[in-house]
């Protein structure tokens, strides 16, 4: 790309607004994908992707808000998956459960409102060129709303994520805090689904959460690094991007992963 | 009943190296009574705790042992509900915890040395198992006598077996100094070498509060006021 495009790309109201969803995302949603390792969600993004679409699809047949409607249905299937977190067996079996459940739910609803489907999974396709000012507020509330959970609630989090009997012992409301991280994922991600698209909230979410955990020794570290690993890779990855002239989002994919294998392999090292 | 010293305790629990501070929370200890009724816990049809009736006094120590998988460790989880009960009453210092709140306050008043340490699948340091007691100081302190506290900054996956039992060993005091009054303590020398063994055992005497120990070690067993055999989910009281 020669420097006259480059400037003029740069000036793009779209693109400022895809910098700014990139540092954002960069930032909050690391810490995100700590959460869900920590809750052994990693599937959390395939769900929320479905209820999403039900949500979307309940939007489109009752006229509501759809983006609004996925929204409050993804919140509310994070909080009916907290009574499972206590649970020995874990999270993996009620996540599956509920992804089918509200993809069959979806398809039903599209079918019997008989609106276009191609409507609703439009959705899992977002773009960072194509973000809109609403989409990036929410996404900004969110990033807040996740860091000031960090910061609140750091030590009963560490508890939390590390051992849930541990938690409990050590006086750590869990039923309550699991609720409120659940929720909070639920609607980060599927807030972020639509800046990123489906295959992109992965790598900017649970690949610096995994990064740091290949290197990180305490929770807070791993909070830590999973932030500079999101920034570093978001912003390298959109470097990247303009100046090979290739469609972002694959690029950041391959960023974030680079450097996931990288912290392996130093990881494995020490 | 055996009661020790309160001076004695503090200087077993700190040991010759005992920091001055270390005095301040272990004179405030004592015990709590723990009166179980009737209790009966379930896994589907296998019956693992099945009627228990037992009684320890405030500041009383009680050994509890039998086979493997007769009940020990599940009958400590269901005092601190983190193992349900199909029927029975434990009450802790006169109150049958039923609400979470209850609970929050039983498990306050009843550290855990736990048979099986989480080693969790996220990186937690020594150092934040032993701030989760609530009380610091004590913790380190016995994280000192026991020979961990070292290792403040090591993630608990890193450790041995033994060095793991030792760090929740420390932090299980550290609650008992957190307003602790009935310890209830799970295989504590399970994993200890010889020597750690004799130390815990001693620890474990020289607290003056409540302690319910189940154990397959004799000089832990011998160490207690009265010792109580579990077979096949009931309870019987034994001449050791
Ligand atoms: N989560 C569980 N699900 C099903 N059965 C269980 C569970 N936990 C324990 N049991 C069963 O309950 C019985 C009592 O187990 P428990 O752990 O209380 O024994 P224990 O006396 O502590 O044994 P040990 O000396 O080996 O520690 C055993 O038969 C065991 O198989
Ligand atoms: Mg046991």
């Amino acid at each position: 790309m020669s420097a006259d495009t480059l400037a003029a790309v740069l000036g793009l109201a779209v693109v400022h607004r895809a910098i700014a969803a990139l540092l954002i995302t960069g930032v909050a949603m690391p810490v995100v994908g700590v959460f869900i390792i920590g809750l052994d969600v990693v599937t959390m993004r395939f769900a929320m992707m479905h209820v999403a679409l039900l949500g979307v699809a309940v939007g489109l047949m009752t006229g509501f808000d759809p983006t609004a409607c996925a929204v409050l249905l993804c919140a509310a299937a994070g909080a009916s998956l907290a009574p499972f977190a206590g649970r020995r067996d874990g999270l993996s079996g009620p996540m599956v459960m509920l992804m089918t459940m509200a993809i069959a739910a979806a398809l039903l609803v599209l079918s019997i409102s008989g609106v276009n489907a191609a409507g609703a999974f439009e959705l899992l396709w977002g773009s960072l060129l194509a973000v809109g000012m609403r989409e990036l507020v929410l996404v900004a509330v969110l990033a807040v709303a996740v860091l000031a959970i960090y910061l609140g609630f750091r030590r009963p989090l560490a508890l939390l994520l590390f051992d849930i009997e541990l938690a409990r012992c050590s006086g750590v409301r869990v039923e309550a805090l699991a609720t409120l991280l659940l929720v909070t994922v639920a609607v980060a991600v599927a807030a972020a689904l639509p800046l990123t698209g489906a295959l992109l909230v992965d790598a900017v979410t649970l690949l610096p959460a995994l990064s740091a955990r290949n290197l990180a020794r305490s929770f807070d570290g791993m909070v830590g690094l999973s932030m500079v690993f999101g920034l570093v890779g978001n912003s390298v990855g959109f470097v990247i991007a303009l100046l090979v002239d290739l469609p972002l989002g694959p690029i950041l994919v391959l960023t974030a992963g680079a450097i996931t294998l990288l912290t392996f392999v130093v990881g494995r090292k020490r | 009943m055996f009661v020790p010293p309160v001076a004695g305790a503090c200087a077993e629990l700190s040991g010759e190296s005992a920091a001055p501070a270390l005095a301040d929370w272990c004179a405030g200890l004592r015990g709590a009574a723990l009166t179980i009724d009737g209790l009966s816990c379930r896994f589907g049809g296998l019956v693992a705790v099945d009627d228990v009736g037992l009684q320890v006094e405030a500041g009383e120590h009680v050994a509890l042992v039998g086979t493997n998988g007769s009940g020990k460790s599940t009958l400590l989880r269901a005092v601190l509900g983190l193992q349900g009960r199909s029927r029975g009453r434990i009450v802790l210092d006169g109150t049958d915890a039923r609400s979470p709140g209850e609970w929050d306050a039983r498990r306050r008043l009843a550290p855990w040395i736990p048979q099986r340490q989480a080693t969790g699948r996220f990186p937690l340091t020594v150092d934040e198992l032993l701030d989760s007691s609530g009380h610091r100081a004590a913790a380190v302190g016995v994280a000192t006598r026991l020979g961990v506290a070292a290792l403040a900054r090591q993630p608990l996956h890193t450790l041995s077996g033994g060095q793991l039992q030792r760090c929740f060993i420390a932090r299980a005091f550290g609650a008992m100094a957190n307003g602790g009054r009935l310890l209830l303590a799970d295989e504590p020398t399970a994993a200890l070498d010889f020597d750690g063994r004799d130390t815990v055992a001693g620890l474990l005497r020289a607290l003056p509060a409540s302690v319910l120990v189940a154990t397959h070690d004799r000089a832990v067993a011998a160490r207690c006021d009265r010792v109580l055999e579990m077979a096949n989910g009931r309870v019987r009281e034994v001449r050791m």
